[in-house]
């Protein structure tokens, strides 16, 4: 039998301070990125404007291309390589381009098609993907995307609250916030394009980060029905030590799944992959050292008594009452 | 349940998956070989590509409110999709959407469209056919003393207005709107309102202050024709478009420009036509529209006139005879009025001027469709490239292939015996969640398939799960029957709390999702269902088969 941190007996919470500076230091300077530079790299669905990603038959002068537009008075359009040096992405989103949108979002692609079959020649240039979208359709996605976001926590902490306990779940929200955070700070860091498909690896990094910190929670309402005679911090550590073979396992079949993405799908899904391989890591690293850590505070600040919490929690049924409020300074 | 019975389950589902994706018979649209479109059963398997996986077109169309207030859009709305409906569907696309979603916008989907701009054309074109005859009465000359009053009137007032203009536009961030503004209202103070693509030519424009409106034009050949260079085009529509121009125009009268330009000696003109205001007809009566060349015209598009519409048509043009009768689309005069020479019946023609024989059949196309009734704007384009759609299609398989290869390696290696039955279950997992998706006939976009990828990861959690607790069981001393019992009960509540909660994620991100993130959601919920129903059910029936099959006191490769 291969066995990978069998019964191990590691003390993490005690890092707790270490792992939270490490963490804080991580969203400070995405936030100092922010504050630096405040432009988020978002896609035309959220801002509106025009998106073309075209392909020349020859490699061509990202330089000379640009210049082609400026004088076609497409000005400050934003152009990429997107793969092969014969591939970009040519991006309109200025205020002058939105404005014409509003007009008929097509406008500024059909001027820009025109004028690359003029500059290249027909047949040397081809036009892979269009995306032209109105302000208002921008603004309406990006309010259904905070909404989604904001529900889903709703939601998912009431479940919670059910299925556990309001302390539980109150942590496990704290510990998703967190990863809202840190993805959020890795996406300015990296500079990735927030497309609604970036949106939608958000909410599966808070949906696998949730995953990982119900399945340590279970091990602890598990470990508190047995009653054994431990303070809190030690059953957290025991349900993280017991869980841990699992959370490799699982981690590195996901973190597989993620690589061949980030690897082999191809170029548009590529920032999705990325989002996701972080969200493996700040998943992991927050049902440990932010859910775990967060319990222990709200378990100090309203210790559990028996008969008196709320909800049909089977673990506050079945907690001992000898336990005093847990321990968590050493 | 006994083992026969979930054998027998696990069999129903397998059959009922594999029936859910086996190819079979659809109606569709196919492309014929010259070119045209039929309803043709194929034989393919049920699961829908979206757009981006396929190539095509997606539109999002509003009601365009910039030309005047539309009271009941959602009304007008409806009446546009009827249109925009009919249209497409003589457009040739297979498999078209056409729907309105929420009260204010219509969806356009166009599988496999290979010329973007045209489907445009075809989608937006208001249609709007108007019979007008010429003025004849130099209506626009004995007005133009006014006209050029009123002109002057504008300058005047701009000119005022200029010195506080510059501190707007200093406000405006990029320096292609500043440039714009400050050429306007220095060189050439009335045409600020000049669309943005004109900006080029507007320096090349005589000061008009002096000349005022009867400098831009010359007159024509025919009555109520005259000619205005290319250049003042944009000058000469800002005029129009003030209130003390169009209280000073002709009463009874409207100014239509010509649809193309024209060569005279080196420079481009444009025609424009004086018009009576009321049409002696419009398209409401026509009844059928075909392209076609003639040896004389070039590309033309004949129509036809139900009774009630040739009989007035007959009636007006016998009350016209050499009159000159424009042929107004959209408010543009179609090629040059021709002179009536007799009463015309029922039939008619189009010249298209320069244009193809697809301009033609794209426009008789839209006038068999009818008009629209009310203008509409595009609020959003996307299309993506057969090719591209192809692409994506290829490298998500490469990625899901490699995805698995790689979690069987990790499974075998490290669960042996039963990473192998997991990996049984895994092969169903994808046969389930395809087959769910095609029940439910969802559509797998991109980032469906990639939530799909990501799925193969994630589904042997449970299974991970499960088999970690069995190992605890072991080695607390438990017989094999008694730990594999266990680990499946201990097991259960995580799996299912943890499950549960993606799935009302991917719950909310359907309900709050569009297009894409829709189809990533739908995947996403396939898959938490076929992941649980593999992991505890069918995986533990293995287990139970295993042990069926074996001496209970076999040690259990884990």
């Amino acid at each position: 039998m291969l066995r990978i941190l069998h019964d191990t007996n590691i003390d993490f919470i005690r890092w707790w301070k270490w792992a939270v500076g490490l963490t804080a230091g991580f969203i400070a300077i995405g936030l100092l990125s922010f504050l630096i530079n405040p432009r988020i790299n978002t896609s035309i669905e959220f801002t509106g404007g025009t998106m073309m990603q075209v392909e020349f038959a020859k490699p061509v002068d990202v330089g000379a291309l640009r210049s082609h537009l400026d004088k076609a008075g497409i000005l400050g359009a934003e152009i990429q390589q997107f793969g092969t040096n014969r591939e970009y992405t040519i991006r309109a989103q200025e205020a002058e381009q939105r404005g014409a949108a509003t007009n008929g979002a097509e406008s500024v692609a059909k001027r820009i098609g025109n004028l690359l079959t003029q500059q290249y020649g027909a047949g040397q240039v081809r036009v892979a993907r269009t995306e032209a979208v109105g302000p208002r359709v921008g603004d309406e996605l990006t309010r259904d995307a905070i909404i989604a976001m904001l529900l889903s926590f709703l939601v998912t902490t009431v479940y919670l609250a059910i299925r556990f306990e309001w302390r539980f779940a109150l942590a496990a929200l704290i510990a998703t916030g967190h990863d809202v955070f840190t993805t959020l700070a890795f996406i300015k860091i990296m500079h990735l394009e927030v497309s609604l498909t970036v949106i939608a690896a958000i909410l599966t990094v808070i949906g696998y980060s949730l995953n990982d910190t119900i399945i340590i929670f279970d091990r602890v309402r598990e470990d508190l029905r047995k009653g054994r005679k431990e303070s809190l911090y030690q059953t957290l550590n025991r349900a993280i030590n017991e869980t841990l073979p699992r959370s490799v396992l699982t981690h590195a079949t996901t973190l597989a799944a993620t690589l061949a993405l980030l690897f082999f799908a191809g170029e548009v899904i590529r920032p999705f992959a990325w989002v996701m391989a972080f969200g493996i890591f700040t998943g992991t690293f927050s049902s440990i050292y932010i859910a775990g850590p967060t319990l222990l505070w709200i378990e100090r600040k309203w210790p559990r008594k028996i008969g008196i919490s709320k909800g049909s929690s089977t673990a506050t049924r079945t907690s001992p009452t000898r336990r005093s409020p847990a321990t968590a300074t050493r | 349940m006994t083992l026969k019975y979930r054998i027998l389950l696990i069999i129903g589902l397998i059959l009922a998956s594999g029936a859910a994706l086996f190819p079979r018979n659809v109606k569709e649209r196919v492309k014929t070989a010259n070119g045209g479109f039929k309803y043709d059963t194929v034989r393919r398997v049920p699961l829908k590509r979206g757009l981006d996986l396929q190539g095509g077109m997606h539109l999002a169309l509003e009601v365009d409110e910039s030309k005047g207030h539309v009271a009941d859009k959602s009304e007008a709305l409806d009446r546009a999709l009827k249109v925009v409906r009919t249209r497409i569907d003589q457009f040739g696309v297979s498999e078209p959407l056409v729907q309105k979603s929420g009260n204010d916008r219509i969806i356009v989907e166009l599988p496999g469209i290979d010329d973007p701009q045209r489907a445009q054309e075809v989608v937006q074109k208001s249609a709007f056919l108007q019979f007008q005859i010429t003025d004849k009465t130099q209506a626009l000359e004995k007005a133009l003393p006014r006209l050029d009053a009123a002109v002057k009137g504008i300058a005047a007032t701009v000119a005022t207005t200029a010195g506080t203009k510059p501190v707007d536009t200093a406000t405006q961030g990029t320096p292609g709107t500043t440039g714009l503004f400050t050429a306007d209202t220095t060189k050439k103070p009335a045409a600020d309102s000049a669309k943005s693509d004109s900006a080029k030519t507007d320096t090349a424009i005589a000061t008009p202050t002096t000349g005022g409106f009867s400098k831009l034009i010359q007159q024509g050949q025919m009555p109520g024709e005259y000619f205005v260079a290319d250049a003042d085009i944009p000058a000469i529509q800002s005029y129009l478009s003030t209130p003390a121009v169009q209280a000073a125009l002709p009463p009874g009268k409207v100014i239509r420009f010509g649809s193309d330009s024209s060569q005279l000696a080196n420079k481009l003109y444009r025609t424009m036509y004086v018009l009576d205001a009321k049409p002696i007809i419009t398209g409401e009566n026509l009844v059928d529209a075909k392209p076609n060349t003639s040896p004389t015209e070039g590309t033309i598009v004949e129509f036809q006139f139900n009774n009630e519409g040739g009989r007035k048509f007959r009636n007006e043009t016998s009350k016209h005879i050499k009159d000159f009768m424009a042929i107004v689309l959209d408010d543009r005069v179609m090629g040059r009025p021709p002179v009536i020479q007799s009463a015309i019946g029922s039939r008619g023609q189009i010249t298209m001027g320069g244009r193809d024989l697809q301009a033609a059949s794209d426009l008789a196309l839209v006038l068999r469709a009818g008009s629209l009734p009310t203008p509409l704007k595009i609020a959003e384009v996307r299309q993506i490239g057969a090719s591209l759609g192809q692409d994506s299609v290829s490298k998500g398989i490469t990625a899901g292939l490699i995805a698995i290869l790689l979690v069987v390696g990790i499974m075998l290696v490290y669960y042996r015996f039963s990473g192998m039955l997991a990996i049984l279950g895994l092969i169903l997992y994808i046969l389930f969640t395809l087959a769910a998706l095609a029940g439910f006939g969802a559509v797998l976009t991109l980032p469906g398939l990639a939530g799909f990828v990501l799925s193969i990861g994630i589904a042997v959690d449970a299974n991970v799960l499960i088999f970690e607790r069995i190992r605890e069981e072991l080695a607390h001393g438990k017989t094999v029957r008694t730990a594999v019992d266990e680990g499946f009960r201990h097991a259960m509540s995580a799996i299912v709390d943890s499950n549960v909660s993606t799935a009302l994620t991917a719950a909310v991100l359907y309900q709050y999702g569009t297009g894409p993130v829709r189809g990533f959601a739908v995947t996403l919920l396939a898959g938490i269902a076929a992941s649980m129903v593999t992991a505890i059910f069918v995986v533990r029936t293995f287990y139970m088969i295993w042990l069926s099959r074996s001496q209970s006191t076999q040690a259990l490769s884990i």
